[in-house]
């Protein structure tokens, strides 16, 4: 019995070994929970150990420190920045939030819809101007299908039944795939962190935009003001929760937003 | 017994080579550990501390703290600490990320995730997934790298956001402006700070 119990568990170790040392990568989820034998957990330990292959994954984050960002207008978007975070949590989070306890989720997901379809020719054109003919059409097809089956388009047949997704391209995606540098980083206020080339894209996207062809500019200001209200309610505390990750809110969100749009820009 | 265990072996010895293919490899990986913490969150009988305690249990082994709190640094930053510095740093940002972490789950509300196909470039497998609720989609990407332990993660990207990115050059901008002593402080309280419970009511799963 003794015996048996030996050879188990040279077995086991056995088993561990073959396990750990060629699928290293696949021991974690073979064993279940159970960790391959702690042999370096010491937390002092693991400092000096990782030094070696660590900044070996570097290169893909080098572009920070190598070029230094140009942000001549540093000091005002700072100051913009607060203002904006003020505006959120004085006066469009408390809106939203009544809003949203007026409002079912399903009304303001309709209204989301709504204004998604509306926008259709912004993402229109500037998927044609990009040549993407195929992501045109799909935009095209699913504007047809959520104004009359999607009922003026408070619905979405065209992704619920069809599968097809809105393609958002804007005029500073635009310009960015025709190779137009992002220029020095501007915070717009109200609409929030923006670069030189995304400003200029605001321009010819206004035109784009049906809300702005209406009669009256009060008008179109109120529908834009229900738009982002509406907007916000349905993301509710994700500022919030991003604003908890900064050490510095300003660089964050800078930071964070030219990412996006070079992502935006790829795709 | 022992029939079964050497039978086992046999199979684990056999089915190793089909095992070397590095992505499917590391995104089933990601996806064991993701489905766990799901079923986690989808359990509404749990007590949060517990919840997040067992949470950590599950990710903590994929994640590389400490090569991720040197390369939130980078070689330009990481050596001018002391060895001192360095474990504090390491210990401060590590809290940091687990509570960030944290912090999002309770952003969570049943949404279902997508995985693409991984891709390997030398060491590393980055792994693609897509997190779909009502409204929106959110691309979320992790990047793993073969370590001595395994395979881990070093960066995660939301959205096209890198968490590492965006980490140096917040670092870089405070050192440039401060010392690394003022940063650790600003670590320490932040650590301290606790988002507005009632934000993240508000979104939590009805």
């Amino acid at each position: 019995m003794e015996k048996a119990s030996q050879t188990i568990s040279t077995g086991l170790l056995l088993f561990l070994f073959v396990l750990t040392v060629p699928l290293s990568g696949c021991a974690t989820h073979a064993t279940g929970t159970h960790e391959p034998a702690p042999i370096a957990a010491q937390p002092e330990a693991l400092v000096p150990q990782a030094e070696d292959n660590a900044f070996e994954l570097e290169a893909e984050f080098d572009e920070t420190f190598t070029e230094p960002i140009i942000d001549p207008l540093s000091g005002y978007n700072r100051v913009m920045t607060q203002v904006n975070d003020k505006v959120y949590f004085w006066a469009l989070k408390p809106v939203s939030q009544g809003y949203r306890a007026v409002v079912p989720e399903g009304g303001r997901l309709a209204a989301g819809h709504f204004f998604r379809n509306l926008l259709m020719p912004v993402r229109f054109v500037n998927n044609l101007l990009q040549l993407k003919l195929k992501q045109a059409g799909t935009e095209l097809t699913s504007f047809v299908i959520n104004s009359t089956v999607g009922v003026l388009g408070f619905g979405d047949p065209a992704a619920d039944y069809f599968g097809l997704q809105a393609y958002p391209e804007d005029f500073g995606q635009t310009l960015g795939h025709y190779g137009v540098g992002s220029g020095f980083h501007i915070v717009l206020p109200l609409l929030g962190p923006s670069n030189l080339r995304d400003t200029l894209g605001l321009f010819p996207d206004y035109y784009l935009d049906p809300i702005n062809h209406l009669d009256h500019s009060e008008a179109a200001q109120a529908v834009h003001a229900f738009q982002t209200v509406n907007h916000t309610s349905l993301h509710l505390g994700e500022y919030e929760s991003l604003k908890g990750d900064a050490i510095d809110l300003y660089t964050f969100l800078r930071d964070g937003y030219e990412q996006r749009r070079e992502q935006q820009i790829k795709e | 017994m022992r029939y079964l265990f050497s039978a086992i072996l046999c199979v684990l010895l056999l089915a190793s080579p089909t095992l070397a293919d590095a992505p499917n490899e590391v995104r089933e990986l990601l996806k064991v550990k993701i489905d766990a913490v799901v079923v986690l969150l989808q359990d509404k009988t749990i007590e949060k501390t517990h919840r997040n305690e067992r949470v950590l249990d599950i990710i903590s082994p994929i994640f590389d703290y400490p090569t991720m709190a040197k390369l939130s640094l980078g070689k330009k930053h990481w050596p001018t600490l002391s060895q001192e510095q360095q474990v504090l740093f390491s210990d401060l940002f590590h809290k940091r990320l687990q509570a960030s972490y944290l912090e999002k789950l309770d952003l969570y509300s049943d949404e279902e995730i997508l995985y693409g196909t991984a891709q390997a470039e030398g060491k590393k497998v980055h792994v693609p997934t897509t997190l779909v609720s009502k409204g929106s989609k959110i691309e979320m990407f992790y990047k793993f790298y073969r370590s001595a332990e395994g395979w881990k993660i070093y960066d995660v990207e939301i959205g096209g956001v890198s968490v590492i990115q965006t980490y140096r050059s917040q670092f870089d901008g405070a050192l440039s402006e401060g010392t690394i002593n003022d940063l650790l402080e600003k670590l320490r309280i932040d650590d301290t700070f606790v988002i507005d419970a009632a934000d993240v009511k508000e979104v939590s799963p009805k």
